[in-house]
């Protein structure tokens, strides 16, 4: 933008905080088109006064000095004003959390409009993205999540492309015998209603079903997927605009839970092969065939436990539950024997196991299960450690049920490009050393030789990166069905562990964010969450040494790479992050109102005093996610911080370009404290590992600062929840308390 | 594995405890917020969570031989807390029945006095035809025509000859429940220290405040009531005493006049029993939510009571201010009630005085360290 005009708004209090006029002849000094200023500017009246002025003089882009990016974003924005606007918080970020009419109040005020209107200066209109767009949302999985997502995206007028490995539709619910409750009274088990969905899958013009099929190939990005499927009948190719992995789970493989039955007794059996029984309508004992009359259910059979699956599956208690009632329902001489760790029930369940244990023939004993023994009169007993009833009980049991949990049906596609990347290298290494390292390699990660389900064409592996326990969800809590590859949705037991009630919702969940999405492509838009946001990042690509950063640190998979390694955008995956941006040594990626240009023009831009003012300057780089969310609630409540600190919004700290510290330093900043999402196991990053990022690419500028003899302390990561406004003063406080403590920059004034 | 305790749930004790109106154990989901809101359960040995999960189970061999079912002064301040409704001091009430029964010689005699909601006619009737034939068959069925003591109408002779015997009858058949439940107490748990009679001097001491009962909360009524009713017995039996003594000792005449101290504590013993009465009778008839679920046991207990206190009361009414036809028929019904009473002592609710009294005595002797937390502080 090269005209850009000021609006000032005293409103809010700033007016009694700021000596508007000033700031105003400071914005003029900077170079600004011209700069009004109202007691009201989100008002009708004032929002007439700028109209009225933009058309007396137009510029190329407006600065609004009044409250913060976050606020009143439905009057304020580009659309509504009809040229691009930028924001400097005087609101929140000055009159609300500074002493009114103080000398550094209102030196704070006139930085912050001078940061504007640099930054303002480098923004340039984004070019939207038209690319032809495919409808078709592809589902993987005929199960029920995979068929109610189906249903859901053809319900919202998209065509579905349903692709599933088995012959028949209906997955792992196909045969079993009922259902845990969901509708009212919530207190016995439903008929199976699987097979209905699969009919009206069936039955629906919009779905066509591909069974017996596998994934050959999926190329391309969310708009514009190119999709090879290998039939009997050879294969085939179409395109969809977004996909719904919807591959299920599969119960744990009772034969591994060898501890718990050491005399490998054919009578303990696990909840498939109970409900196999109860769906024939014979209850027999494997090895007599005799019909049981105590049948014993062990929950958490492997589940919660390190050596198998470490986590609960949250459903295995209702099927046990659901079996209980049955069993007693069709065989009333049965005395099914519960032993649990803690019976979860989560939501309305809780209803059935009332009812269970209502009904009284039923009984339950919380205890760890030790492992089931023969008693040599062909029936078994099952030894218990803790229970309620003492410490070392045995329970007699003529069948043993164990209650097992689900393994997600997923491939992880960082291990599968790992082990591709290794077998690469241990032929064609450089080193014998680095080949042996290979070779290693691919013997650990071996057990994901051709686990491949999606078969992306990506860089970063051909299927979604996976969590901790195998499910391929987005890592954070509040974007459920997200995964860290845009455009591809995972929704039922392979996302999480959960019931056919949730897998269904899910299923919903997941094909609504999969027509956004296609919706989004059409736009040009990114998807959440910067929903809206139009600009694309441009790699500056004559200058670009192929060193990789940006296709590896890509959380989202977004680019690909040429034979020689340059980095090749595919900009509908791209989730406008920036990430790539932080990561580039050469600088060559922008965007267009998102720079290192910028935002370095934004720290060049504040007035730093000499060194004998005794007024040190620390820059505050805040994620716009979390962190400053949480100062503007700070601001909010009146809650005030050092008025040193000049606070700059960023997209998220991994998209901070280490070029900004230096330049901070440089300018005379005398320390820079970075605000960001936290990081690890529970990572809150909305772009998954940003924080983390920066945090690894800080360690290294710390040592920097150590050669230039700088203390390595006036640079400092903070990770914060955006709940914590209460603390985001307090540590800006501290910081710069700790900074005062410490000489100032030596490079002030260079 | 041979060494485990293999469990052996019994659904016939289950089908038992259902029938006598235990049906809400099973909604039990062992949380144990009944244990953590009892005032009475001792540290490190909770109750009632852990005697719910064997009800459930039907494990009688467990039930019969825990202190904690008769710690329980039944309070249900759990029931009232329960998340579940599975009214933890109901179902220890119907285990405590249970017990009584199970432990009860004759056994048969238990059953059927267990079995009260049909046998309460031949429990309140054959005692008075007993009187009635006794009276009839002796010539005393004739009204006096000036009514000056009761001797005139029932001669102590026989008083003595019906109630001496019942009373051994009864004392050796309570031993043998006593002896049944002490060493059942002892076959668990950890080894008993010191002396039965101390251990019983100390539970007696408690008893004379109810210091105990006092904790319970939401009975805090019932304590008074109880209170008054047992310290109401106590001087009813001290009055009879010092009567026997005054008969036979000193040769007194009877009736006493009303200024007697004798009678004066006859008469202030017959005010607490009417008093502590009318609190039991009165709290029971409140929302069952609070005081719990009523079962035929529990009314035939406290109905025999009631129809004694009330009946001694209006027959000193009656000798003073009605003419004898209708004091004699008073008279004999309150002698047949207090037979019943009597009779029924090892069998009924009334059988709670022994049991409790020695698992109170049990719980003493086995405490981990002698000077215990005191509930009350």
């Amino acid at each position: 933008m090269e005209r850009i005009g000021v609006v000032l708004c005293s409103g809010c209090d700033i007016g009694k905080a700021v000596d508007l006029e000033a700031v105003g002849g400071v914005a003029g000094e900077e170079g600004a088109a011209w700069v009004v200023s109202h007691h009201a500017l989100c008002e009708p009246e004032g929002l007439e006064t700028v109209r009225r002025r933009l058309e007396e003089d137009a510029v190329d882009g407006l600065l609004l000095g009044a409250c913060s990016q976050r606020c009143r974003a439905d009057v304020l924005c580009d659309a509504c004003l009809g040229v691009p606007v930028e924001r400097a918080a005087l609101r929140e970020h000055v009159a609300w959390s500074h002493a009114p009419l103080d000398e550094d109040t209102q030196a704070l005020a006139e930085d912050l409009v001078r940061m504007g209107l640099a930054r303002a200066a480098t923004v340039r209109p984004p070019e939207v993205l038209d690319e032809p767009v495919e409808d078709t949302v592809l589902v993987v999985g005929g199960g029920l999540a995979g068929m109610q997502a189906a249903l859901a995206a053809s319900a919202l007028g998209k065509p579905v492309v349903l692709v599933e490995a088995r012959e028949a539709l209906g997955g792992f619910l196909r045969e079993v015998p009922g259902l845990p409750p969901h509708r009212p009274p919530w207190d016995v088990p439903v008929p199976n209603t699987v097979g209905d969905v699969v009919r009206q899958v069936l039955d629906d013009p919009r779905i066509r079903v591909i069974t017996g099929a596998n994934l050959e190939r999926i190329s391309g990005q969310p708009g514009q997927f190119e999709v090879h499927v290998g039939t009997g009948d050879g294969s085939e190719t179409f395109r969809a605009g977004a996909i719904v992995q919807a591959t299920g789970a599969e119960p744990y493989d009772v034969s591994r839970l060898e501890a718990l039955n050491p005399d490998r007794s054919p009578d303990v059996i696990g909840s498939v092969e109970l409900d196999a029984m109860l769906a024939s309508g014979e209850l027999r004992r494997p090895s007599d065939g005799a019909t049981p009359r105590r049948v014993v259910f062990v929950q958490c059979a492997g589940s919660r436990d390190p050596d198998h699956l470490p986590y609960c599956s949250s459903e295995c208690c209702a099927t046990t539950l659901r079996q209980a009632a049955r069993l007693r329902q069709d065989f009333p001489e049965v005395e099914p024997v519960v032993l649990y760790r803690d019976l979860r029930t989560p939501g309305t369940l809780e209803h059935l196991y009332q009812a269970v244990q209502e009904e009284g023939g039923t009984l339950f004993l919380r205890g760890e299960v030790e492992a089931v023994h023969a008693n040599g009169n062909g029936s078994l007993q099952v030894g218990l450690a803790e229970s309620l009833l003492g410490d070392g009980v045995a329970v007699p049991a003529d069948l043993v049920v164990l209650a097992v949990g689900m393994v997600p049906h997923s491939a992880d596609g960082e291990a599968i490009r790992m082990l591709n990347d290794a077998r690469e290298r241990a032929e064609h290494g450089e080193s014998e050393t680095q080949r042996a390292e290979a070779r290693e390699l691919v013997e650990n990660l071996a057990s994901h030789e051709g686990t491949e389900i999606l078969h992306l064409t990506y860089r970063q592996g051909p299927d979604l990166p996976v969590l901790q326990y195998g499910f391929p969800d987005s890592h954070y809590i509040c974007f459920p069905y997200e995964t860290r590859r845009t455009g591809i949705y995972a929704a039922g037991t392979v996302r999480a562990p959960m019931g056919p009630a949730e897998a269904a919702e899910d299923a919903w969940g997941a094909a609504l964010k999969a027509v956004q999405c296609i919706e989004a492509a059409r736009r040009g838009e990114a998807v959440h969450p910067r929903s809206g946001d139009l600009g694309v990042p441009d790699f500056f690509l004559q200058r670009c040494t192929q060193c990789k950063r940006c296709t590896e640190e890509c959380p989202f998979g977004t680019l690909d790479e040429d034979e020689k390694g340059t980095p090749m955008l595919n900009p509908l995956r791209c989730r406008h992050c920036g990430i790539c941006m932080g990561a580039c040594p050469e600088r060559i990626v922008s965007f267009p109102d998102y720079s290192v240009d910028g935002i370095a023009s934004m720290i060049k831009a504040v007035e730093v005093p000499d060194e004998d003012e005794e007024k040190p300057r620390i820059l505050a780089l805040l994620c716009e996610n979390d962190a400053l969310p949480a100062l503007d609630t700070a601001a909010a409540l009146r809650t005030g911080w050092n008025p040193w600190v000049r606070v700059v919004p960023v997209r998220c700290l991994g998209s901070v370009n280490i070029v900004w510290i230096a330049d901070a330093l440089s300018r005379g900043f005398d320390g820079v404290i970075l605000i960001g999402c936290r990081y690890g196991d529970d990572t809150q990053c909305h772009y998954v590992r940003g924080s983390e990022l920066a945090n690894r690419r800080l360690e290294n500028v710390q040592e920097t600062l150590e050669r230039l003899s700088l203390e390595p302390e006036r640079i400092r990561l903070v990770e914060l929840a955006h709940n914590e406004f209460h603390r985001i003063p307090e540590l800006l406080d501290e910081f710069a308390g700790e900074i005062e403590e410490m000489d100032p920059n030596p490079y002030k004034g260079f | 594995m041979a060494t485990v305790p293999l469990i052996a749930p019994s659904e016939e004790l289950r089908e038992e405890l259902r029938a006598r109106g235990g049906t809400s154990a099973a909604r039990c989901f062992q949380c144990a917020t009944c244990s953590a809101v009892c005032d009475l359960a001792p540290d490190g040995r909770p109750f009632p969570r852990r005697e719910m999960l064997m009800a459930q189970w039907g494990l009688a061999d467990q039930l019969m031989a825990d202190p904690a079912v008769w710690l329980c002064h039944q309070c249900n301040d759990c029931t009232a807390r329960c998340p579940r409704d599975a009214r933890p001091g109901d179902v220890l009430q119907v285990v405590r029945s249970l017990v009584i029964e199970r432990l009860a010689f004759p056994r048969s005699l238990g059953r059927f006095v267990a079995n009260v909601r049909t046998t309460w006619p031949v429990l309140l009737g054959a005692p008075l035809l007993l009187w009635v034939l006794l009276l009839g068959l002796t010539g005393h069925l004739g009204v006096p025509a000036h009514l000056v003591s009761w001797e005139e109408v029932v001669p102590h002779w026989m008083i003595y000859s019906v109630f001496f015997p019942v009373t051994l009858l009864v004392m050796a058949a309570a031993g043998v429940s006593a002896r049944r439940f002490w060493v059942l107490l002892g076959s668990t748990g950890p080894p008993r220290k010191g002396s039965l009679p101390v251990a019983l001097g100390a539970v007696a001491a408690e008893l004379v405040t109810h210091r105990r009962f006092g904790c319970c909360e939401t009975a805090r009524p019932r304590r008074w009531g109880h209170l008054a009713l047992v310290w109401g017995f106590v001087g009813a039996a001290v009055t009879s005493g010092l009567l026997i003594v005054a008969l036979y000792g000193f040769h007194m005449e009877l009736p006493l006049p009303l200024t007697h101290p004798f009678k004066i504590l006859g008469n202030l013993s017959a005010v607490a029993l009417l008093v502590g009465t009318a609190i039991l009778v009165v709290e029971r008839l409140k929302d069952p939510d609070r005081v719990g679920r009523t079962t035929a046991f529990d009314t035939f207990f406290l109905v025999v009571v009631a129809l004694v206190v009330l009946t001694g009361t209006l027959v000193e009414v009656a000798r003073l201010t009605l003419p004898a036809a209708v004091g004699l028929p008073m008279y004999v019904v309150h002698l047949s009630l207090v037979l019943t009473l009597f009779a029924t002592f090892p069998y009924s609710k009334f059988a709670h005085m022994l049991y409790r009294t020695l698992a109170l005595a049990h719980e003493r002797m086995t405490r981990e360290n002698d000077q215990p937390p005191d509930p009350t502080d």
